[in-house]
């Protein structure tokens, strides 16, 4: 026995020093500081019954990244939020345990800290609801309620790392998805080229500039002024608001989106303006995935806008202008230049959001159960 | 490939293909306009919350005011002056408008999330100037699609940004 420990502790050793990069060892503990810009606000809450800390955000890290969340122990959350894709998945939709796509494309995991409503449309009122959702889907996670709890309580590591987070080795699903959404809650990008422009740091091109023009100004054609009007509904510094619209991308939505929640008729087609963060980096787009390029996106609102009774005010035609903006072939190459700039290459690679692979054996002793 | 690619890729005569879309509107507008949906709630700091229908607003004593929209062109709008709404719902407005109520605002929602908010002083005719209207109809039509049923009108604004369109909810709440 004590032979077999001995290899053990040598084996855990050899996977440490040839690991990636170093655990954070001792389990860091205390509250977590969050830093962001000022420019984004503090428009945000934090449930009182799960409040910040370096253990909470440690223990989700671990859990985000947890296959044996799932029935096949082959998919956890970072399958479908990979971070080299601002934590998208790739593809138009996602595949979980079943092996059957699910409904809806895999959004971009950033600045959630600032998000009411999740989900595409925005059913979920806190992350803490919406982790449990991909849990218990059967295309996604699979689990069974508390069936995810049980997995994980027959670990040796985990129930000591749930003391240390939750104060009791008991393993629920309540609390995986508070740790869960802890780290969610870091997952903070403000580091992009469009953010450093902001602060005085970057410099744009012609090109770019001229994006950004397009990008910002509502077209008024009374006045010769062209423009996409993005901003608009896709927001300022932090380049996300929550809204939900109806973007025109067909007269007969197959998926009715917020209606679904809302039962509004006026809801009909609508669904999350997403984030432009990271935006080259997230393809394909829409909600279900069906523009496979940002070239794909622009022409959409350039030329292919489906008027519909809850077409979103700002796509419709009125008497001076008609339906889409019709942008010049330098128009869209101007946008396409302007858009990588809202890429953050420190967020993707940041290591503290990376995949803590089996480091996780090494944060605290095993738990030794007693029977 | 999902079924509505192939919709699109399917050859059909473009008259079919509106025909069948124009139906399936018609019966999905048809479905939802039999059921007598709520348009407006009034919550928080009230004593009365108020679930209204449509005919309920239609109902209600309208008042007429004039303003200058995104157009730069004035119009005239008609509807409920939000104050009448607000004390229906028991909003501590006229002579309870003081003290502590003075940190009460109403945050006014849209059906596509859009957010904006007045501070109770604003709407109560023994302060403000102006009447600040829930307007339902536009130079004596209803508000076009994208605007209603409900708008907010702020006669004076320079800025239009406060009349939030597509209204559907009104919350009151103390400054915390």
């Amino acid at each position: 026995m004590r032979i077999v420990k001995f290899c053990l502790a040598i084996a855990l050793m050899i996977a440490l020093v040839s690991a990636w990069k170093q655990p954070d060892e001792p389990m860091p503990t205390g509250p977590y500081a969050l830093q962001y810009p000022a420019s984004f606000g503090g428009r945000f809450t934090i449930p009182a019954n799960n409040p910040l800390t370096q253990e909470g955000v440690y223990l989700g890290r671990l859990l985000f990244y947890e296959p044996r969340l799932s029935k096949t122990n082959t998919i956890s959350c970072g399958s479908c939020h990979q971070q080299n894709r601002a934590f998208t998945d790739g593809r138009a939709l996602s595949i979980g345990v079943s092996g059957k796509p699910t409904s809806r494309n895999s959004m971009s995991l950033a600045n959630l800290l600032w998000v009411r409503q999740f989900f595409w449309d925005g059913r979920a009122a806190s992350l803490e609801d919406q982790v449990r959702v991909p849990l218990t889907h059967t295309d996604e996670m699979g689990m069974a309620p508390e069936e995810a709890a049980k997995a994980l309580q027959q670990t040796g590591f985990y129930p000591a790392l749930f003391r240390r987070v939750f104060g009791s080795d008991t393993i629920t699903d309540a609390r995986i998805s508070k740790a869960i959404a802890q780290f969610e809650r870091t997952l903070i990008s403000a580091n992009s080229r469009y953010d450093q422009y902001q602060q005085g740091h970057y410099t744009l091109t012609e090109a770019e500039q001229n994006g950004l023009h397009l990008f910002s100004s509502a077209p008024a054609p009374e006045r010769g002024i062209r423009g996409g009007n993005c901003a608009h509904c896709h927001g300022g510094l932090k380049l996300v608001q929550e809204l939900f619209h109806n973007n025109g991308l067909d007269q007969v939505a197959p998926d009715a989106g917020r209606q679904t929640i809302t039962g509004l008729g006026l809801d009909h087609g609508r669904f999350r303006v997403p984030t432009l963060r990271n935006i080259a980096l997230t393809a394909p787009y829409m909600h279900d995935g069906r523009l496979a390029t940002l070239e794909a996106v622009i022409d959409h609102y350039s030329d292919h806008i489906q008027s519909s009774p809850s077409l979103s005010r700002e796509l419709m035609a009125d008497s001076d202008k008609p339906t889409g903006f019709h942008f010049t072939t330098k128009e869209k190459s101007d946008l396409l230049a302007f858009l990588p700039l809202l890429t953050d290459s420190s967020f993707v690679t940041n290591p503290q959001f990376s995949d803590p692979n089996n480091l996780k054996r090494t944060a605290v002793k095993p738990h030794h159960s007693t029977n | 490939m999902h079924s509505f690619f192939l919709n699109q890729n399917t050859v059909l005569p473009n008259r079919i293909r509106y025909a069948s879309a124009v139906l399936c509107l018609f019966v999905f507008l048809l479905v939802t306009s039999t059921k007598a949906q709520t348009v407006l709630t009034i919550s928080g700091e009230v004593t009365k919350p108020l679930t209204l229908q449509a005919a309920d607003i239609k109902a209600m004593p309208h008042t007429s005011v004039t303003g200058k929209d995104r157009d730069g062109k004035e119009h005239q709008y008609s509807g409920i002056p939000l104050v009448n709404l607000l004390k229906l719902a028991g909003a501590t407005l006229g002579g309870e408008l003081r003290g502590e109520n003075l940190v009460k605002y109403a945050v006014v929602k849209a059906i596509d999330g859009y957010e904006v908010l007045f501070a109770l002083p604003e709407i109560d005719p023994e302060y403000a100037t102006r009447t600040i209207l829930l307007a339902d109809s536009v130079d004596g039509s209803p508000l076009p699609q994208g605007v209603g049923p409900y708008r907010v009108v702020v006669p004076g604004e320079k800025k239009p940004a406060r009349w939030i369109r597509e209204v559907k909810s009104i919350e009151i709440r103390f400054a915390k």
